[in-house]
């Protein structure tokens, strides 16, 4: 109890100090304490909703990917219309070994055409991907290192006669079809 | 320490700069950080950070928060255009009648009720354009079609263009005298021979629609607002944002709310020019001495008699400014209303711009700055007439306008009925003088056009390069610089510094607002344009003000000349800064610069012409020179006054930034644009209107914060 009069008693004394002093100060005070409220509150938001390093990362990342993706655009464009073939023996333009990997890097489409040629030699993907509807599940298209070579492939699922089955075919993009804006797998060799 | 001591206000304003540039120095722009950068645009990217309000998903790219605040009002444009597609077509399904289907019909009360609204709108309109240019739309309103094919005698004639303009001539003699009736005639008499007549009217049947509209419902707001305190408080908040929100924000919720065309330009220009009427009726009301409403009260009236015998009658002067103030933004609306399909010379002004034909947009603005001209001089006119109570007149005396009209009539269609008969296998050109068969300048004016460009382009090139590059590019980058912190710092403590915790508060809101919408960065390109129109225009208006306040001729000439130019719509003033300097930021910030120096010129001379003559005298009796009276009299006790010129500069400054974002500006006004074109545009519309309203109320508030206090201090309050 005696405490707790001390405490206000201290309180009105500081009050009464504060109103004592000149108007310039007590301003002065008070645009302090509205500068320190203003950073206060920047920092709890800045606790809640700022992402800091990690969008930096994030972005950075994102506008590599963007800076990649324009540079093979580009690449792209330059290729003349038709078919791309990495092997010897045809009409059509041959890659060299780096537009091979570039192309294959750019490319992301796999036509039907190509799919139903891949499944000319798999019966059961076939089977499954008439039975529903020419459906895909997945496309991939990815270059191997190791082997300096590009893989596309896709994966097919439905019932077959009361069975759910899941197959993945793939093999190596022998041949592109560059159509002045994109290029897609032409010919996968799944043999 | 002495220096603190006798200039406490300057070492915290010196305090405030300092944190403010601290921030800035402080604060790196974040690798990440492009301008603009799909921030408000609402694309999808995996980058984005996402929150949830209300089920609505608002995107964003988030940064440090001290440098970019995260949207948290992103939901707000979503929510409104939600809200009103949820109002427009889901809320209370009713069955209303069918006329044409003769059978009950399922549809939304709000869309039922816009859609009667607009039709209505739509008689009007219609029932004025057809008297004044002939048709057939109201009778068969009426009627039927069938009744119309068996009685084609009862189509509507329209009025020949020479009683019109006679008539006007006859208005404008009673009004304001000999002058204003010659210029009235000449005024018309152009309009009709450069083929401008049909546009000319459809914008007249327009104003004469919306004007009368507006007029009533202000003014009985206004004496809502008088009568009780709620009332006023209710709409005090509206009439200060909508004083300084474009009024081409307002268009975009319109569309959403009436469509496209006259009917729904009608109804949002009344929006627009309800709150000036309400404000000087308000004022009218209140300026009204005490005296003499207890004389009223004596004589026994009622309060009916004693608002319409007593109250009003003595507040004419006033109201009657607020009905020139109704005309001339029913005609400026009149004008950006083109943007929302409403037909006349907005319209055709419109389509000459986007076409690029200066000349044929010379055409149509003048015939627009002529009406605007007349119907301003005629409206305050009418508000400075004397009523004679007390004349003895005869009848002919007291109806002798009347009368001349009714022989005018005559006249008029005698010569309507003799140019039938001798234009027999043409046009009529004593009934209407077709749009494109009067006489035409445009060809003369885009060859001057051409002219100006071949002789002036290196210079005019040169200049715009210089001004781009050298002054415009880097002040927009400092603006993007600053960070969020800084610019709310600065904001809020200027606020405090100027008006105390109470105005720190309402600026602090204002900005906030902003800073929490997805448009910060362009608010902070706009608020760039606008500061730079602002500074210039202010050294020329005040320049030029203080220049011809040294003259009482050149005083009254300048004021005239303020007055006449006040009156043209902006939209105007794109015109010959686009001859000029053709589609660039350049024209739009030399637009903002003409139009913005008009309050800066008028509020300088009306400032300085405020001091009274009696300090003059004492100056004078004193020793002091010209210079002196001026800097050390003059100056200091036209300040407040002059300040009240700088709040309206700001004011016009950002309407015509937004108008800008017509001829290419990156700021809110080119988002508004958009907006206008899209189908969920509304929302995103009214929330950067407001956004253009809070960055003008900011300004607005430390200004007459300041213009207040100053005036305490001088006494002169």
């Amino acid at each position: 109890m005696e405490n707790k009069k001390l405490v206000f008693g201290k309180m009105e004394n500081y009050k009464s100090n504060f109103k004592e002093l000149p108007e310039p100060i007590k301003q002065f005070g008070g645009l302090i304490g509205i500068i320190v409220i203003i950073f206060i509150t920047f920092f709890i938001l800045n606790k809640i909703f700022g992402e800091g390093d990690e969008l930096v990362a994030k972005m950075k990342l994102e506008e590599e990917r963007i800076a990649q993706e324009r540079k093979l655009n580009k690449l792209i464009s330059s290729l003349p219309s038709g078919i791309l073939v990495s092997f010897d023996g045809t009409d059509h333009f041959k890659l060299s070994e780096e537009l091979y990997e570039a192309v294959c890097k750019a490319t992301k489409l796999i036509p039907q055409r190509a799919i139903m040629g891949a499944n000319f030699l798999n019966f059961r993907a076939h089977e499954i991907y008439t039975i529903n509807g020419n459906k895909i599940d997945e496309t991939f298209v990815k270059w191997d290192k190791e082997k300096n070579k590009c893989f596309a492939g896709f994966v097919v699922s439905g019932n077959n006669v009361g069975v759910d089955e899941t197959i993945s075919v793939s093999g190596e993009a022998l041949s592109f079809l560059s159509t002045g804006i994109d290029t897609r797998v032409y010919f996968i060799k799944n043999f | 320490m002495e220096i603190l001591k006798k200039y406490p206000k300057l070492f915290q304003w010196l305090f405030l700069l300092i944190i403010f540039f601290a921030l800035c120095f402080a604060i790196d722009v974040p690798e990440t950080y492009k301008f603009i950068r799909g921030q408000a645009e609402f694309v999808k990217d995996p980058n984005q950070s996402t929150f949830v309000f209300l089920g609505k998903e608002v995107r964003y790219y988030a940064f440090d928060v001290f440098w970019r605040l995260p949207p948290l009002l992103g939901w707000l444009p979503i929510w409104i255009n939600d809200s009103l597609f949820f109002l427009m077509n889901d809320w209370m399904p009713m069955e209303f009648w069918n006329e044409d289907t003769q059978e009950y019909k399922t549809r939304p009360l709000v869309l039922q009720i816009t859609r009667n609204l607009t039709a209505f709108m739509t008689f009007l309109i219609e029932l004025i354009r057809e008297i004044l240019l002939g048709g057939l739309e109201t009778i068969v309103a009426f009627t039927s079609w069938d009744w119309i094919d068996a009685n084609p005698w009862a189509e509507l004639p329209g009025l020949p263009w020479t009683i019109v303009a006679a008539g006007s001539a006859i208005l404008a003699y009673k009004l304001g005298g000999k002058g204003l009736a010659i210029f009235a005639g000449l005024a018309m008499t152009y309009i009709s021979i450069f083929g401008q007549w049909k546009p000319s009217m459809q914008t007249l049947s327009f104003i004469l629609v919306a004007a009368p509209l507006s007029f009533i419902f202000g003014l009985s707001l206004g004496i809502a607002a008088f009568k009780s305190k709620r009332v006023e408080k209710a709409l005090y908040p509206i009439l200060l944002v909508m004083q300084t929100m474009p009024q081409y924000a307002v268009l975009v919720p319109a569309l959403v709310l009436f469509g496209v065309g006259d009917h729904a330009a009608v109804i949002i220009t009344m929006i627009v020019a309800v709150p000036p009427m309400i404000l000087l009726t308000l004022l009218g009301l209140r300026a009204v001495p005490p005296e003499v409403i207890e004389a009223g009260r004596m004589s026994g009236c009622n309060n009916w008699q004693l608002m319409f015998k007593v109250l009003i009658p003595t507040a004419r002067r006033d109201i009657l400014i607020g009905v020139n103030q109704v005309i001339m933004v029913c005609f400026s609306m009149a004008v950006i209303s083109a943007f929302i399909g409403a037909k006349g010379l907005g319209f055709n002004l419109l389509l000459a711009l986007n076409q690029l034909n200066i000349g044929l947009a010379l055409e149509a603005g003048l015939c627009i700055s002529l009406i605007a001209i007349l119907l301003d001089k005629m409206s305050l006119a009418w508000a400075n007439k004397q009523v004679d109570y007390f004349g003895n007149l005869n009848f002919f005396q007291r109806n002798k306008n009347s009368l001349f009209f009714g022989l005018i009539m005559i006249v008029g269609i005698a010569l309507a009925y003799f140019g039938s008969i001798y234009f027999k296998d043409g046009y009529n050109y004593l009934f209407e003088v077709p749009h494109n068969k009067g006489i035409s300048t445009a060809d003369f004016w885009n060859k001057g056009v051409d002219w100006i460009f071949d002789t002036f382009f290196v210079y005019i090139k040169a200049f715009n390069t210089w001004l781009i590059v050298e002054v415009l590019q880097p002040m927009r980058a400092l603006y993007l610089r600053m960070p969020a912190i800084a610019t709310i710092v600065l904001v809020v403590g200027a606020g405090y510094l100027i008006g105390g915790t109470r105005s720190a508060l309402v600026v602090c809101g204002l900005t906030l607002f902003i800073a929490l919408s997805p448009w910060w960065d362009r608010a902070l390109v706009t608020t760039y344009m606008a500061t730079f129109g602002v500074i210039v225009s202010c050294i020329i208006g005040f320049t030029v003000g203080t220049l011809c306040f040294q003259n009482k001729h050149s005083t009254k000439f300048m004021l005239n000349v303020c007055d006449i130019f006040q009156t043209f719509p902006s939209f105007v003033y794109l015109i010959p800064v686009m001859m000029l300097f053709g589609i660039t930021d350049t024209s739009v910030l030399i637009a903002v610069i003409v139009y913005a120096t008009i309050p800066a010129t008028r509020y300088t001379i009306e400032g300085l012409r405020s001091v009274p003559s009696g300090l003059h005298d004492a100056a004078t009796m004193s020793g002091v020179t010209k210079f002196q009276r001026l800097f050390k009299i003059e100056f200091p006790l036209a300040f407040p006054h002059m300040m009240l010129g700088l709040n309206q500069t700001i004011v016009f400054a950002l309407f015509m930034v937004i108008i800008g974002a017509f001829i290419g500006t990156e700021d809110l006004g080119q988002y508004i644009l958009k907006a206008l074109s899209d189908k969920k545009g509304a929302g995103i519309g009214l929330t950067l209107g407001i956004c253009v309203a809070f960055i003008g109320l900011i300004f607005d508030n430390l200004i007459r914060t300041w213009v207040d206090k100053r005036k305490k201090h001088l006494g002169i309050d």
